[in-house]
């Protein structure tokens, strides 16, 4: 055979095409008796239904565990979960951790110190010194 | 204490056994829907079809006498005749979910909206391409045949894509890019990128929305043979014709394995997780017809990132190029050296063209002058095969379209060179 080709698997390109949410799964674990889970108590009857209807792919479980600060866990597509405390706080910060939580990506937190990161070549190419005008000393 | 079941005894009184389940996963459903499909609508008219659900209303009698059975029976026959609806089996008997069980899942729900799917798509569907032959072997409730059908536009969509784009790739390429788009990994990998969770275990009352197969545990014997890898020997009559007609698209020895071979025995994660995919986009065809089928495949799997460039692996490029130059007619490939440095040094650079007449058809480098060439003739023949025309009309943009006006012919290559 003259030529033979090399077996890939063509790469994922999140919102190329279609964008999918990465958050796929909230826990909400609040306490009746404890006083440090009274926001979020608040944000479950008042705006978690309205945050469901607004963010439909997300799968959503509220669940009590007595005894215990409030929690938010968030599972990601990549297979990590994310869990922020949310005790003593007030429904908006409440509200605003799970918009927190909504938007992560579940991947580690890293630094980008590069502007552009891309799977294409630049298209102005890879600088030559062979190429151009000669130059002349 | 077991008693006689009086329902038993008195059967012949009763008419036909209903079936345990329903036929089709939306009969459930269509008890109290109001239909709005003229032909379902055609079909509920008939008279036939009245008789044939009679039986299905008398079901609760039988559900009553149980009652004195068992404690676990009088309890699910109370909540049965309470709502007066035909009486489900416990859930636990069935191999897969209940199609009725697919409105209430969360999960299910969460998936349709991730994917953007309209919600004229119904959940019941979803579930049911959840559910591999290997979960449920009943062709009814399984994604056998939405696989097949599935299988199918995958392979035309990204068929016609390869060869509309780039009439010039030679096969082995169009084969290796078919696996990169929609081989089994990929859409392993797809299904995985779309959150797909796999239930532990099959089963009536597992969550419908997780993927249920049954799975292949590490070392198993009686994994099935149909998806074992068998590096078969190399044979004179299995030629890349051979390999386009018979095999499956992405040129191996032998063809993809029927879905139905593989009911009631343990497959891996992966295969699961394919058929779900190709299920999918089966069940979206029936369901919401090629336009939106065709926009789910443009963004999900066309969308990858793909370097065609990359795929290329030539064993002698400089003689393929003199064949090319041969066959069409140019001048046959000269090399000439155009810039080096450091000949003499431990990193010497060449960079060379090829040439035919005054024609430059690549250029390579290299740290050596024969490396170079074999690179510049490399550049030269990808130049050639990853030929692009500006305006393509791929057959299926015609589909069903009464103005053919906006057909352009697509060009068709003679192939690659044939060494």
């Amino acid at each position: 055979m003259p030529l033979s080709a090399i077996k890939t698997v063509a790469k994922a390109q999140n919102g190329v095409g279609a964008f999918i949410l990465q958050c796929k799964r909230l826990d909400f674990h609040y306490s009746n008796w404890a006083g440090s889970s009274r926001g979020m108590n608040a944000f479950i009857r008042s705006q978690l239904p309205v945050f469901a209807k607004n963010n439909p792919q997300i799968e959503i479980r509220v669940s009590p565990r007595g005894n215990k600060h409030p929690v938010i866990i968030g599972h990601y597509i990549n297979g990590k979960t994310k869990p922020i405390c949310v005790r003593n706080m007030t429904p908006e910060g409440v509200r605003e951790k799970t918009e927190l939580l909504r938007d992560a990506s579940g991947e580690k937190l890293k630094r980008v110190n590069k502007p552009v990161t891309s799977l294409n070549e630049s298209v102005r190419g890879i600088w030559s010194p062979f190429h151009g005008a000669k130059i002349q000393i | 204490m077991k008693r006689i079941r009086i329902s038993r005894c008195g059967a012949q009184l009763m008419g036909a056994q209903a079936p345990r389940r329903p036929i089709c996963p939306h009969a459930a459903q269509r008890q109290d829907v109001a239909p709005h499909h003229h032909r379902i609508q055609l079909r509920w008219a008939s008279s036939l079809m009245a008789a044939a659900r009679k039986p299905n209303e008398i079901e609760i009698d039988p559900a009553e006498e149980a009652a004195e059975e068992s404690s676990i029976d009088l309890s699910e026959a109370l909540t049965a005749s309470s709502t007066a609806k035909p009486p489900q089996p416990p859930p636990e008997t069935l191999p897969s979910p209940h199609p009725s069980r697919a409105l209430k899942s969360a999960k299910l729900a969460a998936l349709r909206s991730r994917l953007s799917l309209p919600p004229r798509f119904p959940l019941q569907t979803l579930a049911r391409t959840l559910v591999h032959p290997s979960a449920d072997p009943n062709p009814h409730f399984n994604n056998g045949s939405m696989s097949i059908l599935g299988a199918n536009l995958l392979g035309y969509y990204t068929t016609e894509h390869l060869l509309c784009n780039y009439p010039r790739l030679p096969m082995s390429v169009v084969f290796a890019a078919q696996y990169a788009y929609i081989g089994p990994k990929a859409l392993a990998t797809i299904a995985s990128e779309w959150g797909i969770e796999a239930a532990a275990e099959p089963g009536g009352e597992v969550d419908p929305g997780l993927l249920q197969f049954k799975r292949a545990r590490s070392g198993d014997e009686d994994f099935p043979s149909a998806l074992k890898e068998v590096k078969a020997p190399w044979k004179w009559n299995v030629t890349t014709t051979h390999k386009i007609v018979s095999s499956d698209e992405f040129g191996s020895t032998k063809a993809r394995p029927d879905p139905q071979q593989l009911t009631g025995q343990p497959v891996p994660i992966e295969e699961a997780a394919q058929s779900f995919v190709r299920a999918l986009i089966g069940s979206l065809y029936l369901h919401l017809g090629s336009p939106l089928v065709k926009r789910f495949y443009r963004d999900h799997f066309l969308s990858r990132h793909l370097d065609l460039n990359k795929l290329f692996d030539f064993r002698t490029p400089t003689r393929d190029l003199s064949r090319l130059c041969a066959r069409e007619g140019f001048e046959a490939p000269v090399a000439r050296l155009i810039s080096e440095t450091g000949r003499l040094s431990r990193h010497p650079v060449f960079v060379v063209g090829v040439y035919s007449g005054k024609d430059k058809l690549g250029e390579g480098s290299g740290s050596s002058l024969d490396e170079a060439r074999i690179r510049a003739a490399a550049a030269a023949l990808k130049g050639w095969y990853l030929y692009k025309p500006l305006e393509v009309t791929v057959p299926s943009s015609l589909e069903g379209e009464v103005d053919t006006s906006k057909w352009k012919p697509n060009m068709v290559d003679c192939g690659e060179v044939i060494v």
